[in-house]
């Protein structure tokens, strides 16, 4: 079994941290170069405080801007997106749930293991989701899920999951109408293996 | 909390004191008297100045005290007005000031070895060139450089600042050819601005002023052999290799 290994898709820290640092080292230059126009003018300071320092000044401008906004996105954001490799576990079963998944792409396979045997239960595929359960029951989740195909998801937090739950409507009906779905299918498989059972 | 409002204050009072030292007018102009000071210069350098040291300092301050790091409200602050607002303050009046020191004698002469000679031949009250005799008396009261060379208008200032970002090129990278030639025929409109209709020209100038008007005659073909608009110094002819 493959070790989990979420990849959330946003920008490395490091990456804004040196934007940030840049465009501060940029502003620097500005003032420097401000400086140096004030204390000694000539044709070469001019030149560099008209020309190079509004293009400077623009640099910054929108590495901070792009920073600013990059940082409003993800704050507003309802979703956080995660890739999985094939194999990868995306929720173990009889952990704690923290998040509701929605498939955008690929492939996921849901499973039960009791005593040593794995039970396929379901295969899920884009625009399906999985994990809410544990969420609406504040249950263990009651299954694995597994990547089979590279696989890309929109995470939605316990609260903003059990919040949306509660105004919008819809989406309540479209989650009791999975989960009906998925323990019909649980009780059929069961009462399959029952019967398969009863007839060895 | 307390360790970070001295520092503040601290930084507030070398700024202030910083700004003080530096904003004080540079010696040329010291000499100056009061009345000649151009005041849109001066407001504008101590304006800048103190622009320039608050802005170092939060940007300073800001990367010390966060290194790069956003964390709240505090340091998105400091970010914004360091890096963005007070640099867009600096060169956005910035150019005012650009723009009125691009006309002045000292940045002309500022590209020493090529414009340095014709500066040092217009401030010497011996010289009988055009550009001493107006210096001098102090027929231009100021930026006489500027006054006698700029014919452009409004679509040739994007022209002339064409022209002006190669000659500083080809000064920094030494690739002027001395003596300097300029660029078009002096233009008569230039000493016709201001002497065109004056007693004194007109009573010179009864017979020719027609043909001046009319094109045919130029101001120099007359007064370059008497009064040469300048005189090159040998300092600008031995640079030329």
């Amino acid at each position: 079994m493959s070790t989990p290994s979420v990849r959330t898709i946003e920008l490395d820290p490091r990456i804004i941290r040196w934007t940030l640092i840049s465009a501060q080292v940029l502003a620097l230059t500005v003032y420097l170069l401000g400086a140096g126009f004030l204390l000694r003018t000539s044709g070469g300071t001019l030149f560099l405080f008209s020309v190079v320092a509004p293009a400077m000044v623009l640099l910054a401008t929108l590495a901070l801007a792009g920073v600013a906004l990059y940082r409003y996105l993800r704050r507003s954001s309802l979703f956080a997106f995660a890739l999985f490799e094939p194999g990868d576990i995306i929720l173990q079963q009889g952990d704690q749930g923290d998040f509701a998944y929605f498939i955008q792409q690929g492939e996921v396979e849901v499973f039960r293991r009791d005593t040593e045997v794995e039970t396929v239960i379901a295969r899920l595929k884009k625009g399906q989701h999985f994990g809410e359960t544990a969420l609406i029951s504040n249950a263990p989740h009651h299954a694995t899920v597994r990547a089979r195909t590279r696989v890309r998801v929109a995470m939605l937090g316990k609260r903003k999951f059990l919040h949306m739950l509660r105004f919008v409507h819809p989406a309540q009906g479209d989650l009791m109408s999975t989960m009906n779905q998925q323990a019909t299918r649980q009780a059929a498989k069961r009462a399959k293996a029952a019967a398969q059972s009863r007839k060895d | 909390m307390s360790c970070v409002k001295r520092q503040i204050a601290d930084l507030v009072e070398y700024g202030l004191c910083a700004a003080l030292v530096v904003s004080l007018p540079p010696e040329a102009t010291a000499q100056q008297h009061a009345f000649q000071q151009d005041p849109v210069d001066q407001y504008m350098s101590r304006f800048l100045t103190v622009v320039i040291l608050i802005g170092l300092g939060l940007v300073l301050w800001s990367l010390s005290r966060y290194r790069g790091r956003d964390i709240g409200a505090i340091s998105w602050g400091f970010l914004i007005a360091g890096t963005s607002i007070f640099p867009m303050m600096l060169t956005g009046v910035g150019t005012i000031l650009a723009l009125e020191r691009v006309r002045t004698v000292p940045l002309c002469g500022s590209c020493h070895l090529t414009m340095r000679s014709y500066v040092d031949d217009m401030m010497n009250p011996e010289s009988n060139s055009l550009a001493a005799v107006h210096y001098t008396n102090r027929y231009i009261a100021e930026n006489q450089c500027y006054e006698c060379h700029t014919s452009y208008g409004m679509l040739g200032t994007l022209e002339a600042k064409k022209q002006g970002v190669i000659d500083v090129y080809k000064y920094y990278t030494h690739t002027f050819q001395l003596p300097l030639q300029l660029r078009h025929p002096y233009r008569d409109g230039d000493c016709l601005k201001c002497h065109a209709g004056a007693t004194k020209w007109i009573a010179a100038h009864e017979e020719s002023q027609q043909r001046i008007f009319a094109g045919e005659l130029t101001c120099m073909q007359c007064h370059r052999e008497t009064n040469p608009a300048h005189h090159q110094t040998l300092e600008a002819r031995e640079f030329n290799p």
